[in-house]
């Protein structure tokens, strides 16, 4: 071998070695799955509403959803409805943690995403997608339906 | 007495009282199942022993009509207290609701001789805030959910006079003094009134409305007696 084709030998080896974790992240991005998102239609005059939707962590790794943003919101907030002594309140939730193999539901008078500020009108059967972030950078974006 | 017999009366003793515990335990249980109260299952709705007569009060509906103790009366009214800018718990609750009154007026069958037919049901949304709840913001509110429900609203005064006759705690807690920026704290129970405008049961959440509108109709009918 000449001493050229030496030289090509440590980019490949670099290469390699980094290329298994390349797929594995591409992988685990993959691995968070969500399923029955939707939105509520808000009645006229409100400029709020709130999302829902399951969400699951197929990957092998902790995942930590920290919040989530929409072109089609002027605002979004991971929220929790509480209920204490019969009390409704809503709270902030600054991170959800879900565990490999860990699913949650993000459901009515629970766990929501509080949507403010519609950049449009929204009316049953239309979709808006909303960016879920998580810890590390990973984005899963999801179309969530209009529903009533 | 020697340490074995005082010992020996000490599990005697032990056991009698055990006895005598779970004898008084069982017939909690068995008088509680005979009464009034959990003649309807406890889970979602709870009858009041006795109903609460309810005292004037003066709040407006989102057509701008007086909303009094006269509205309560010749009527099944469900009350729920809430406000607009509420995102989960206020548009799950009507919706609910919705379909209580879809599912109990699918199965109340149509009256020929008008005397016979079951009181009418009203469906109320109370916002405990009149400062952002205009009437007409309300309107919209409440009939998006269904065309019959009524949306009401008042002084902080009346609105705490029914609030407190319901035992319906909210509060409103400003995040920055002075803002329009708050936040609303409120029961998430609905309260039913009964055509006497006596606070009758209260149902509390999860609300489901299969649940509410099943557990209405035996209410109803132990009240009236059965539609025919």
């Amino acid at each position: 071998m000449r001493r050229r084709e030496w030289l090509l030998v440590g980019p490949c080896v670099a290469l390699l070695s980094v290329a298994p974790q390349l797929t594995l992240a591409a992988d685990d991005d993959h691995r968070v799955t969500v399923r029955d998102a939707w939105i509520r239609e808000s009645p006229p005059g409100v400029d709020m509403t709130a999302g829902y939707m399951s969400m699951r962590n197929n990957g092998t790794r902790q995942q930590v959803l920290i919040g989530a943003s929409s072109a089609g919101f002027g605002e979004v907030m991971i929220h929790r409805t509480t209920e204490k002594d019969g009390m409704a309140a809503m709270m902030h939730t600054s991170q959800i943690e879900l565990a490999p193999n860990a699913s949650v539901a993000f459901a009515p008078g629970g766990l929501h995403l509080m949507l403010m500020n519609p950049t449009q009108a929204l009316r049953v059967g239309d979709r808006v997608n909303i960016n879920l972030q998580f810890q590390g950078g990973l984005v899963v974006p999801f179309a969530f339906e209009v529903r009533k | 007495m020697n340490a074995l017999t005082i010992k020996f009366g000490l599990t005697i003793a032990t056991v009698v009282l055990a006895a005598v515990l779970a004898g008084s335990f069982v017939a909690t249980i068995y008088r509680e199942q005979n009464s009034r109260g959990t003649l309807l299952p406890t889970q979602g709705m709870t009858v009041l022993p006795s109903p609460k007569q309810i005292t004037a009060f003066s709040l407006t509906d989102h057509e701008q009509h007086s909303f009094d103790l006269a509205s309560l009366k010749g009527k099944w009214s469900f009350l729920f207290f809430g406000f607009t800018s509420c995102p989960d718990i206020c548009p799950t609750t009507l919706s609910v609701l919705a379909g209580v009154r879809n599912k109990v007026a699918d199965r109340t069958p149509a009256l020929k001789p008008a005397a016979a037919a079951a009181t009418p049901m009203q469906f109320v949304f109370i916002s405990v805030d009149p400062k952002r709840d205009t009437p007409a913001k309300l309107g919209q509110y409440v009939t998006h959910f269904d065309s019959s429900f009524n949306g009401v609203t008042g002084s902080n005064s009346e609105l705490g006079n029914l609030a407190r006759q319901l035992g319906a705690v909210y509060e409103l807690s400003a995040t920055t003094p002075g803002s329009d920026d708050y936040r609303v704290f409120h029961t998430s129970a609905v309260f039913l009134v009964d055509p006497l405008a006596r606070y009758h049961a209260v149902l509390s959440s999860p609300h489901d409305a299969e649940t509410i509108s099943k557990r209405f109709l035996v209410l109803r009918e132990l009240e009236e007696g059965p539609v025919r």
